[in-house]
């Protein structure tokens, strides 16, 4: 059984005017269910005056009056919910607070909507409150439930991402949508981007310690909106995660979408080639097969993450870098194991071979662009010679 | 009458095949891999399996074409050795007068074409840019085969650049094949000799005028040494031969197995505790 608490104290401990109030209310709800009056119809008007009337009625009767129904009349709510420091208490024990800040509910989204709170609210008909969850994780899934009816496109999103697949899996802690979006004080666009990463903070704060020491988060923190915020790489609703192959699979797409931007790179003097460099090496070609015919297989080839890092990715000049020339070695021994010091050498670092920095490279491939055409160019010139030594002689021969 | 003149026996012909078939297969499943962004890629790669399949296709063909050249190596050992049949096959100064001679003669500069003997200098060409261009794949192959066993002796940069003369290689292998084989085999008169053995006499005048030439005078352009010498050859070619190719398949088993040059599994690149609630968290408004 749950209970209301109020001022910390159960009901009933203390009859004062609050409860009467919520009383009255009842009386009201149960008058209007009764006599088929619209909820939230035009009676409302006459509320108050009404209102302090039952209460007094239930005061000086000392009865308890259980309505079937609650009006769906948000000043039903509010005249309980707006009262500071309400708590609602589990069965498990938990608590949660249950005031409701009528003002800023008015200036969210749904307040703006005229949404009303049994709208989401829907399994509550009666005081005192069913008990719709035994504890406080299952009445926060079970009423975001309810989102679905207004918001599909974002649900039938969220239900491919890695948050309900984590749920299906039994899960309970992964996030459903009260866990981002603040169902009573959520404004539009609900999250700034810049204020992504707190929000992921409250479950991944593991990651987020990462991310914030990061060269992406170092920025987004200072207030630069260029850099990769946790939405950018995992998708919105339909977040996707490292189990996920096809999400790793394809994350060189992710990184290029910015690191492949001339007009971006150049406000850092970063190279855009390091997408095409990539590719175009052993272990890009074949990441790039494996997202062609095998999207939902796993390749044992690098993705930029695999060299860069993850989250506290950091830029390769600083020595802390797992790309950073002393640290190379290691890094490539993560899946080369029996990789020496000439090993990493073997990865041109995403520069065109030029003849400077790999010469040998440079003057292979400048060989054969020579080699090739003098070749074959030879040898086409004696086909084309014989073809029309051929066509001669037979014309003279005729 | 079509008389016809020896060319290529049994062991020959299926040398040929054996090495044409590892090449075709070669240059398609690597020539994917050169050029992946193609629409034809896809089409192939998909055909063959996917990448992994397609390179392991690429590397069993490595394989039988390694095994074709170590027999090779043999029948080529022999002839020269045991048989002293080299004049047949070394490029003189003959043959560049040969093919100077045949731009004379297709410009109409002259009226005869040149006299060549059992291989003619297109031939000779071919068979060079082929000991040449198998040299080079296999060693820029192994070396892409074996990256760590190959960086432990040599820079790092010798990969990317062993793959840059490899593509170019094949490149240049590919087209040479297209250009020169199939218009000299196949366009100019269809040469039957790696199906029947032989070639007609329309054949051997046309393209080996001086080598019918000995024939007919009784003579031979490399003659065959007395049987007893080429028996006495063979007793010391056969047990060095039966060595060397106990060797170099020993070499291609090191560089079909040398390395395990990467591990199989996906190392994950982060350690971290994906959910790990924040300090100071509310869960509700």
């Amino acid at each position: 059984m749950s209970h209301i608490i109020i001022g910390g104290e159960q009901f009933g401990e203390r009859m004062n005017r609050r409860v009467g109030l919520i009383v009255g209310l009842l009386v009201i709800g149960g008058v209007v269910a009764a006599s088929g009056a619209a909820p939230g119809s035009a009676s409302q008007v006459d509320q108050s005056a009404q209102l302090a009337a039952a209460v007094q009625a239930a005061v000086s009767t000392g009865t308890m009056v259980h309505a079937d129904v609650i009006s769906t009349d948000n000043k039903t709510c509010f005249a309980c919910h707006k009262g500071t420091g309400l708590t609602y208490e589990f069965p498990s024990g938990e608590s949660v607070p249950a005031t409701i800040d009528e003002d800023k509910w008015l200036a969210s989204e749904h307040g703006h909507q005229d949404m009303a709170c049994v709208q989401c609210h829907t399994g509550i008909s009666r005081y005192p409150h069913e008990a719709t969850a035994t504890d406080l994780r299952s009445f926060v899934v079970n009423e975001s439930k309810v989102c679905v009816e207004c918001h599909e496109e974002q649900a039938t999103m969220v239900a491919d991402s890695v948050h309900a697949k984590a749920r299906a899996e039994g899960n309970q802690n992964a996030a459903t949508c009260s866990d981002c979006h603040d169902p009573h004080y959520a404004v539009n666009p609900p999250v700034s981007r810049t204020e992504v990463p707190a929000t992921c903070r409250e479950c991944h704060s593991a990651i987020y310690d990462l991310y914030e020491q990061s060269v992406h988060g170092e920025a987004l923190t200072t207030g630069n909106p260029d850099v990769p915020t946790c939405t950018d790489c995992h998708g919105v609703h339909e977040i996707q995660g490292p189990d996920n192959s096809p999400f790793r699979l394809f994350s060189p797409e992710i990184c290029a979408s910015c690191h492949a931007d001339k007009e971006l790179m150049a406000k850092y003097d970063i190279s855009t080639s390091v997408f095409n460099t990539y590719v175009s090496d052993f272990h890009g070609t074949t990441v790039l097969l494996f997202e062609k015919f095998a999207p939902d297989q796993q390749t044992d080839k690098p993705v930029c993450i695999d060299c860069h890092g993850v989250h506290d990715i950091i830029p390769p000049n600083d020595p802390r870098s797992t790309v950073f020339e002393g640290n190379l070695l290691a890094t490539c021994q993560r899946c080369h194991p029996d990789a020496e010091t000439n090993f990493p050498a073997a990865w041109l670092g995403h520069y065109e071979p030029d003849p400077h920095k790999w010469p040998l490279v440079f003057y292979v491939a400048l060989f054969y662009k020579i080699l090739i055409p003098t070749v074959i160019g030879v040898m086409l010139l004696f086909v084309l010679l014989d073809v029309f030594g051929r066509i001669r002689r037979r014309r003279q021969h005729d | 009458m079509t008389e016809s003149y020896p060319r290529f026996n049994v062991s020959d012909r299926i040398e040929h095949w054996v090495q044409s078939v590892s090449f075709t297969v070669l240059a398609i499943t690597g020539l994917v891999q050169k050029w992946p962004e193609l629409g034809l890629t896809d089409t192939i790669i998909n055909w063959l399996g996917g990448i992994e399949t397609t390179r392991l296709i690429h590397h069993v063909a490595a394989a039988v074409l390694l095994f074709a050249v170590i027999y090779h190596i043999g029948t080529a050992g022999y002839r020269l050795y045991v048989l002293r049949q080299g004049k047949l096959i070394y490029p003189s100064m003959r043959d560049a007068w040969a093919a100077i001679h045949a731009v004379g003669y297709n410009l109409g500069l002259r009226q005869e074409p040149p006299k060549e003997g059992h291989f003619t200098f297109a031939e000779k060409a071919e068979y060079l840019a082929v000991v040449w261009g198998t040299a080079v794949m296999a060693i820029t192959g192994f070396m892409m085969w074996n990256p760590i066993a190959t960086t432990a002796l040599l820079p790092g940069q010798f990969i990317p650049a062993a793959k840059a003369a490899h593509g170019g290689e094949a490149i240049l292998a590919v087209l040479a094949i297209i250009v020169w084989h199939i218009y000299h085999v196949h366009i100019k008169s269809f040469n039957k000799s790696m199906f029947n053995g032989s070639i007609t006499r329309h054949e051997m005048e046309e393209e080996h005028a001086r080598e019918l030439a000995l024939i007919e005078s009784g003579e031979a352009e490399a003659p065959l040494p007395p049987v007893t010498v080429v028996e006495k050859r063979r007793k010391i070619f056969m047990p060095v031969y039966a060595l060397v190719a106990i060797v170099l398949l020993g070499g291609v088993y090191l560089f079909l197995t040398y390395e395990q040059t990467a591990i199989v599994t996906i190392t994950p690149p982060e350690q971290v505790q994906i959910y790990q609630p924040a300090p100071t968290t509310t869960t509700l408004p």
